[in-house]
């Protein structure tokens, strides 16, 4: 593992996608920068989330409480899971702007399909798998594109909603939004009120916390996961190493679309009805989580665990905004005026001058 | 080796543009980057003119050159952004058109500024500041173009919903009285025609070649002596002015403030911008594609409305402009050798 983890360290941290020969690799060196980098971001993201629950704390009434403490931590488990394919995405220095339309779109698929004679779990599969056949096109679609795959994905996302829309509103009069009854079961997993044998925590909080150590754990300690950062920082010595850029390519956009679908299917458990728009704010919330939690957007450095903090830091601020009474708009500005610095402190390109 | 040959030949074909050749073969690439959206164009006239033949009469144009005149001058104010490189598609130009339509209609209305030349210059001068601020996080920032303009994006999406929560309030009577669209040479196509003479006096520029060089390799670019700062902050400043007319034809079109327009119009744009075979990777493209682009998008537009989808018709709209920016990317790859343009950092 050791040998591994040398071999694939230095490159990860070279952010410039040229000819090697001309940035001869100073492997020492290079780790500790990588292994810097990540501490920086560990410690930029705790220590900005534990200010904000400082704040709240001191300045918003029942901040926290265990309600809010509760509404926090079940709306970050659906922005955590659906974040967890834009990070691998970003890992490999793209991103996927499929996610909002593909979770709105298995938002009201699986509303239509509750209403079908089809046994919910089979729905659930169905749509899953629809999630990934819809990641697996982006992939394929975008893969010689590189820097514009992402515009491609968008593209890929308007059919794709455009194409739900039209499939559930067929011989329906209420287009957009669907109507069916969801199975108890299902709407527990997800809803604020939900229960884990008798405890008073939705599930799908708990679905988060076994899928960031999975996450984590894979990630560091299997070869694909390493591969990741391999390709993600130097394309040329990765394929040197005889790692495929096309499977790991595929294999992330292929988890993003999952993901996005799944989180789209929990979404319907949450609110109990099928709406085309739900998965609207995850499009630049999942590209915040991803740069606030000190993913570099250029590939390569980052991960999963610092994405949890980026999430975590989201939700948290999202919920002192509200208790400082903004509005979604103004909160969706401060968002943005958040991620700038941001993406400053973690993945500033290097100077022209110091390209040449 | 490629980017030594694009210097070596950029400085002759600027010096020596009367060489015959070195003519002809510009005017070959620059009319297979038009062949696509020009072939479309026509393919989808003659569609029009089965299905739709009212759009050509008098009302029918003037109309049409009413509808289409926000997402043209939208695409043109993000072709030398585009351009200039490092997959620089401003992702911010919905809500920045959106932004001044909004503030038109509230901040100046309500100031009592009405005046056609203090409207003008307001939103030109709005436009050129957005995109001065963004074209600076770009470069001194460094953050590449996508991140900065997708915070802008978000940054002045939700700002509109704050200045105006929902769509409302009234342009000023001149602005509103262009949305009648009545004769044909009105003042919209004079908007359209002056916003071309200004790209085509543009493109005359040293600036102009310079920025088609920093766009295929800033490297090179830099190393030539080429000040690539200044060149990629006059491109957004460019750009800014087109927002400021777009945003103009915008509110005469509506006649009132809608800060929710953002989401389409950028996508438009995009897809408008691809189809006019401008290159996401820069170097190449220009307003004559775009015009083109945004013209096909229109036309897309009307032939689809032609049919009868009924409930489902605004979801068609949305399914085909998604399928539409998919096959022209995959379309722009065709024109391109693999490997030289793909390594483009997102």
């Amino acid at each position: 593992m050791s040998a591994n983890s040398g071999a694939v360290a230095p490159v990860a941290s070279s952010q410039v996608p040229s000819d090697p020969a001309a940035h001869p690799v100073r492997p020492a060196r290079r780790g500790r920068l990588r292994a810097s980098h990540d501490v920086k971001a560990v410690l930029i993201g705790g220590s900005l989330l534990a200010l904000l629950i400082g704040i709240g704390a001191w300045q918003v009434e029942g901040f926290a409480s265990a309600n809010n403490v509760r509404s926090i931590l079940l709306l970050a488990s659906f922005l955590g899971l659906v974040a967890l394919g834009q990070t691998a995405v970003a890992l490999v220095g793209t991103l996927d702007l499929s996610i909002p339309f593909v979770i709105g779109a298995a938002n009201i698929l699986l509303a239509w399909l509750f209403a079908t004679s089809l046994p919910p779990v089979l729905a659930i599969l169905l749509v899953a798998s629809l999630g990934t056949l819809v990641g697996l096109i982006n992939g394929v679609l975008g893969f010689r594109l590189q820097g514009q795959s992402l515009i491609v994905t968008l593209g890929v996302g308007f059919a794709v909603v455009g194409g739900a829309q039209i499939f559930t509103s067929l011989g329906s009069e209420f287009s957009g939004t669907v109507f069916s009854e969801v199975p108890d079961w299902f709407s527990n997993i997800a809803a604020i009120n939900g229960t884990t044998f008798g405890l008073p925590i939705p599930p799908v909080i708990l679905i988060w916390a076994i899928v960031t150590a999975g996450t984590v754990f894979l990630v560091s300690r299997t070869r694909r996961g390493r591969e990741l950062y391999a390709i993600g920082g130097n394309r040329t010595a990765a394929a040197r190493l005889s790692i495929s850029e096309w499977q790991t390519w595929l294999g992330v956009h292929a988890l993003s679309g999952t993901m996005a679908a799944l989180t789209g299917m929990l979404l319907l458990g949450f609110s109990g009805g099928g709406f085309v728009g739900v998965g609207d704010p995850y499009l630049f919330t999942t590209v915040a989580a991803v740069v606030i939690g000190g993913t570099s957007l250029l590939g390569g450095s980052g991960g999963y665990g610092a994405t949890v903090i980026g999430v975590l830091v989201l939700q948290v601020l999202t919920s002192l905004l509200v208790g400082f009474g903004l509005g979604f708009a103004a909160q969706q500005a401060v968002f943005g005026l958040l991620i700038l610095p941001m993406v400053a402190l973690y993945a500033r390109a290097p100077s022209v001058r110091s390209q040449i | 080796m490629s980017s030594s040959r694009v210097a070596v030949d950029a400085a002759p074909a600027r010096r020596d543009g009367s060489g015959a050749v070195a003519k002809l073969r510009r005017l070959r690439t620059e009319y297979a980057r038009l062949g696509v959206p020009l072939a479309l164009v026509v393919a989808l006239l003659a569609i029009a003119a089965w299905r739709v033949p009212q759009l050509f009469t008098v009302v029918g144009l003037a109309g049409a050159i009413l509808v289409a005149a926000p997402l043209m001058l939208a695409t043109m104010a993000i072709t030398p952004i585009a351009m200039a490189g490092r997959g620089g598609v401003d992702l911010s130009i919905g809500p920045a058109v959106g932004f001044i339509n909004v503030t038109i209609v509230t901040w100046l209305v309500s100031a009592g500024i009405e005046h056609p030349g203090l409207v003008f210059v307001y939103a030109m001068l709005a436009g050129v500041l957005w995109q001065l601020m963004v074209g600076a996080a770009i470069v001194f920032v460094r953050v590449s173009p996508i991140i900065v303009t997708l915070a802008g994006f978000m940054i002045l999406q939700g700002l509109n919903l704050v200045i105006l929560p929902r769509p409302g309030g009234l342009a000023p009577d001149w602005l509103s009285d262009w949305g009648y669209g009545t004769t044909l040479f009105g003042p919209v196509l004079a908007v359209l025609v002056g916003a071309f003479l200004f790209w085509y006096a543009f493109t005359r520029t040293a600036l102009f070649t310079h920025l088609k060089l920093m766009g295929s390799d800033e490297r090179t670019a830099f190393a030539c002596g080429v000040d690539v700062t200044r060149v990629r902050l006059l491109a957004h400043l460019i750009g800014g002015v087109f927002i400021g007319l777009a945003a103009i034809c915008q509110t005469a079109l509506i006649g009132s403030g809608d800060p929710t327009q953002g989401n389409q119009l950028t996508l438009q744009a995009i897809t408008a911008l691809v189809l006019g075979g401008t290159a996401l990777s820069g170097g190449r493209g220009g307003a004559l594609g775009s015009v083109l682009g945004a013209t096909a998008m229109y036309l897309i537009f009307v032939v689809l409305s032609s049919f009868n989808f009924g409930a489902i018709s605004g979801f068609m709209t949305q399914m085909s402009y998604g399928l539409i920016l998919v096959a022209a990317l995959l379309l722009s790859l065709l024109g391109t050798r693999p490997g030289r343009d793909a390594r483009v950092a997102a």
